[in-house]
């Protein structure tokens, strides 16, 4: 038999296989939680956000009131860098609020709640990386130009390395290994969180542009 | 603030499309109930922006499928898959023809993907391909294309879930 001859029927065991809710129930489900990735993207975004500020208040303590140049330096370049992050994730939370009270086309929809997720997930990739050069150079140049504020700084390097380029080739192999760490750790964690889901959503939309 | 008395009796009204959305989507009870409280959550979240151009159903129709494609199931349940048995059933152990058909059909849009599930209940609802159209965000020819497409392996599926069951209720 064809769709259209059981159509009637079908929609009857469609809207028949439920026990209906009164209003008192679907007051009581308006006060819970929704479990939408969007809103657990919304939740990330703000604890992003609250992270931060706190960051950003810390850096710029540190920046401000430290009493030594090197730091001083090296927190306020962290808390510029920090505002940076702040600013787009803010932008990223309102994109996500936006779509939330929206009623857009399936496709739309769809092309929308990827683009959150994958500019969300590009820009915190970036983020982390970022940090690691940002780190290592501050370091390095630090180091470099103001060694001598720096408490210890000369006896921890005199302990360990008998010469500059053991110190050297120990610092390049350190940094290579910790960015390697970073860089794969960051993957796995954006994919475990939203790569198989983004994925999924990619499906459906090609499913939509498909002309057969 | 949107009025939220008005809202609820709105969907109260309706709640038989969200009961729909629900039944096709998810073949688990629980899941079922767990979408149904996404969609009202979804749907009291954009009601403020609601003015009313479209009429509530069909508004409604738009935020439980954009709710039901993009959900994300709990992994530790079953999967996806229906099978004849899994049907909601009024009539159980009916050996009405037309009921195993029913069933065999229901079974069928079950396997369907979530953009077929799609095309499909609102098909059923009686809107027109234009109008399935604007609700998916394609056009009125891609939706009869896939609506052709959809008959045809319904009707492939139908016949094969029937000659199963068929096959069961012989040796049972």
């Amino acid at each position: 038999m064809e769709l259209d001859e059981l159509k009637s029927l079908i929609n009857q065991k469609l809207t028949t296989a439920h026990a209906g809710r009164s209003g008192d129930d679907i007051a009581q489900i308006l006060t819970r939680k929704t479990v939408s990735v969007i809103d657990k993207l919304k939740r990330s975004l703000w604890i992003e956000i609250l992270c931060c500020i706190g960051a950003i208040l810390l850096f710029a303590y540190f920046g401000f009131a430290g009493d030594n140049h090197a730091y001083q330096v090296y927190f306020s370049a962290f808390t510029v860098l920090t505002t940076i992050f702040l600013v787009i994730v803010i932008y990223l939370l309102k994109r996500t609020q936006q779509l939330s009270a929206t009623a857009l086309p399936v496709k739309s929809n769809l092309q929308t709640i990827v683009n959150i997720i994958e500019t969300f997930m590009k820009r915190y990739f970036q983020f982390t990386m970022g940090l690691m050069p940002a780190c290592c150079v501050f370091a390095l140049l630090l180091i470099y130009h103001d060694h001598g504020s720096i408490p210890d700084a000369g006896t921890i390097f005199g302990t360990y390395f008998k010469s500059s380029w053991q110190m050297v080739l120990f610092l390049v192999v350190y940094a290579g290994a910790l960015a390697t760490g970073i860089y794969y750790f960051t993957r796995w964690y954006l994919k475990r969180l939203y790569g198989r889901y983004v994925e999924q959503l990619k499906q459906c939309i090609r499913e939509l542009e498909e002309q057969d | 603030m949107p009025d939220e008395k008005e809202f609820i009796a709105l969907l109260n009204q309706h709640q038989k499309i969200v009961y729909k959305v629900c039944n096709l989507y998810m073949d688990q009870h629980a899941d079922r109930e767990d979408l149904f409280q996404e969609i009202t959550l979804q749907a009291w979240k954009a009601y403020g922006n609601f003015r009313g151009d479209a009429k509530f159903s069909t508004w409604l129709y738009r935020v439980a499928l954009n709710t039901a494609i993009t959900f994300f199931r709990k992994e530790k349940r079953q999967p996806d898959i229906y099978a004849t048995d899994q049907v909601p059933d009024n009539h159980e152990n009916s050996h009405d023809p037309i009921e195993e058909q029913v069933k065999a059909m229901y079974a069928a849009i079950g396997n369907l993907s979530k953009i077929d599930k799609a095309i499909v209940m609102l098909y059923l609802d009686d809107y027109d391909y234009k109008e399935i159209g604007e609700m998916m965000g394609i056009t009125a020819n891609n939706v009869a294309v896939k609506m052709n497409r959809i008959k045809t392996r319904l009707k492939e599926e139908t016949q094969k879930n029937e000659a199963n069951y068929n096959y069961q209720t012989r040796w049972n």
